[in-house]
This record gives C-alpha cells, structure tokens and sequence, in this order.
C-alpha cells in the first residue's frame, strides 16, 4: 500500500470525528460504551482511509450488523449508508447512487462458485485449504473472495492494520505527553495555553465542524 | 489455452506470495528459501490476529487515557498532530 502518510492524515482525521461523536453520544456512559466506540471509530477510521476494497466494505457490512454501529456509522458515511431492509425483494429499489453497504451485505452473503479462477497448484493440498479458510474468516468479507482477490486483499489488510497500529502507538504517546504537560502545569500557576486559539479556530467553533462534517468521505465503488 | 492461464495467474500468485512473505516480520529475517505456503498462511493470520489484539489494546488504554484527560484538550491535541504533519 502506498502513500501511507495520507493514509495516516485520514485516520487520524475519521479518529477525530469519531472520539467526539463518541464523547457527545456516550459521555456520561460507561468506561465499557466509551471502549467500544474508541475500537468502532478506529475500524471506521481505517476503512474510510483506505477507501474502497473488498476488505474495507466487508468490514464495513460487518459493523453494520451490530444495531449499536449504525447511528455512528450513518453519520460518518451519510447517505452513502443505507441500511437494506430486504436484499431479495424486488420491489427494492436500487438506488443510482453507489450504497457500499447494499454491496457489501450482498458481497458477503453471495457465495461466489469460482468457475472463473483458475485451479492453482499453489494453493492445492488440505493444509493449505485449512490455512486458507481461516484467512478467510480473518479477513473482512473473505468468505466471498476467490484465491487471488484474498491474497491480494490480505496484503492490503494487514498494511493498513499496521498503519491503524502505528498511528494509534503515535496518538497515544502525544496523548500521555499531553496529560504529563498538563498535570506538571497544574502544580503550578501559570497562564493559560496560547496554543489552543490557534486550534480553537479551525475546531472548536460549531460553524467550522458542521462545515468539516459536511465534506463527507467518499468510499467510491 | 487454459494451462496457458493458469500458468500466468500462478506467477501473479507467487509474486502475491512473496510481497506477502517480505510483509510478515519472522519470514522477512529468515532470508534464506521460501517458506511452504502453508506456513505462510499460517504466519499470515497469526500476523493478523496479533495486530487486531494490538488496535485493541491501544483502543482500551486510549479510553482509559481520554478517561483521565477532559476531552477539549484531547481533541486539541489530535488536531495539533494532524496540522504537524
């Protein structure tokens, strides 16, 4: 996977989007909602950063199983998420608009008979088929991929995984230096921080985040 | 026709085998020959698995560290990282 840099920013900005959602949602929840929403915000952050994969609408359509998700995900991904109320009927319309969890619900539950691919030796022998199913069931949206998409999603998965890692490691150091700064302040008195102005006004102010959050991320199909 | 195929898909395969090799961390030191598939699967999702452990391990102290700190100066600083870099 290249340009991880920019796959980083965009963590880190879906991060951002999601702790204060989490805090506005489940402020006065308990330490456990508040876990849980953390881990929801960086498994969305991820997916959105990557863009469209199989890897990432499968993970997508997996969160969106748990009720819990998708009042979260609904707003970070906005119209782009919809959530089917039957997949069979024909009377469903289809709307123009690309729904990545629309494809994706029927990207997991199609059981995909690989005609088209072809019968690699490679991947031949039962230990080898064992090892692979569990890939399968490691990889969001797995289950559906033939040989060569799940090689070459798994790659791109377990990139991001370690960008996803090295960003967190990162945010939590500059978080703990933060906290350090300002406990070892507050033993003494002093002026406030000039640095957070700076920030205020690109942040805090509400007209600045509905502007933010109306550039909703695109996973375009 | 379709042995000519097969055989091209199997060199994309095995070039995906060996990015996938130099990916893992333990088979990237070993250098020498190339791991069964089967190990290499079987390292692959060992990889995998330790990485999801770690996210949430680092989601847990991350909320556990947030529990601590009032939530303005947290954001703030997230956004001083993201205009850093």
């Amino acid at each position: 996977m290249q340009a991880t840099k920019s796959f980083e920013q965009a963590f880190l900005k879906q991060m951002l989007l999601g702790i204060q959602l989490s805090a506005v949602s489940h402020g006065s929840g308990s330490l456990q909602e508040r876990k849980s929403a953390i881990k929801l915000s960086a498994d969305v952050a991820m997916a959105v950063a990557r863009g469209s994969k199989k890897w990432t609408r499968g993970l997508i359509a997996s969160l969106s199983k748990e009720e819990q998700n998708r009042s979260f995900l609904q707003f970070v991904l906005g119209k782009e998420f919809e959530r089917p109320a039957k997949i069979c009927h024909s009377s469903w319309k289809i709307p123009r608009s690309k729904n990545i969890v629309r494809r994706s619900l029927r990207f997991l539950s199609k059981r995909k008979s690989n005609i088209r691919a072809p019968n690699s030796s490679v991947l031949a022998g039962t230990l080898v088929e064992k090892r692979t199913q569990v890939l399968k069931r490691l990889v969001p949206g797995g289950q559906s991929m033939d040989a060569f998409s799940l090689l070459d999603e798994t790659l791109d998965y377990a990139a991001c995984l370690r960008a996803q890692v090295d960003v967190m490691q990162k945010l939590m150091t500059t978080l703990e230096a933060s906290k350090h700064r300002a406990d070892s302040d507050a033993q003494r008195p002093k002026e406030k921080f000039h640095l957070l102005p700076m920030v205020g006004s690109w942040y805090s102010t509400r007209k600045g985040l509905r502007k933010r959050l109306s550039k909703r991320p695109k996973l375009t199909l | 026709m379709s042995s000519r195929r097969s055989r091209i898909s199997e060199e994309e395969i095995n070039e995906l085998i060996s990015k996938l090799q130099s990916l893992l961390p333990e088979t990237r030191r070993r250098g020498a020959g190339r791991a069964s598939s089967a190990k290499l699967l079987q390292e692959t999702c060992n990889y995998i698995r330790s990485l999801r452990r770690e996210v949430d391990d680092l989601s847990d102290r991350l909320s556990a560290l947030m529990e601590t700190m009032d939530n303005n100066s947290a954001e703030a600083e997230i956004v001083r990282s993201l205009l850093r870099s």
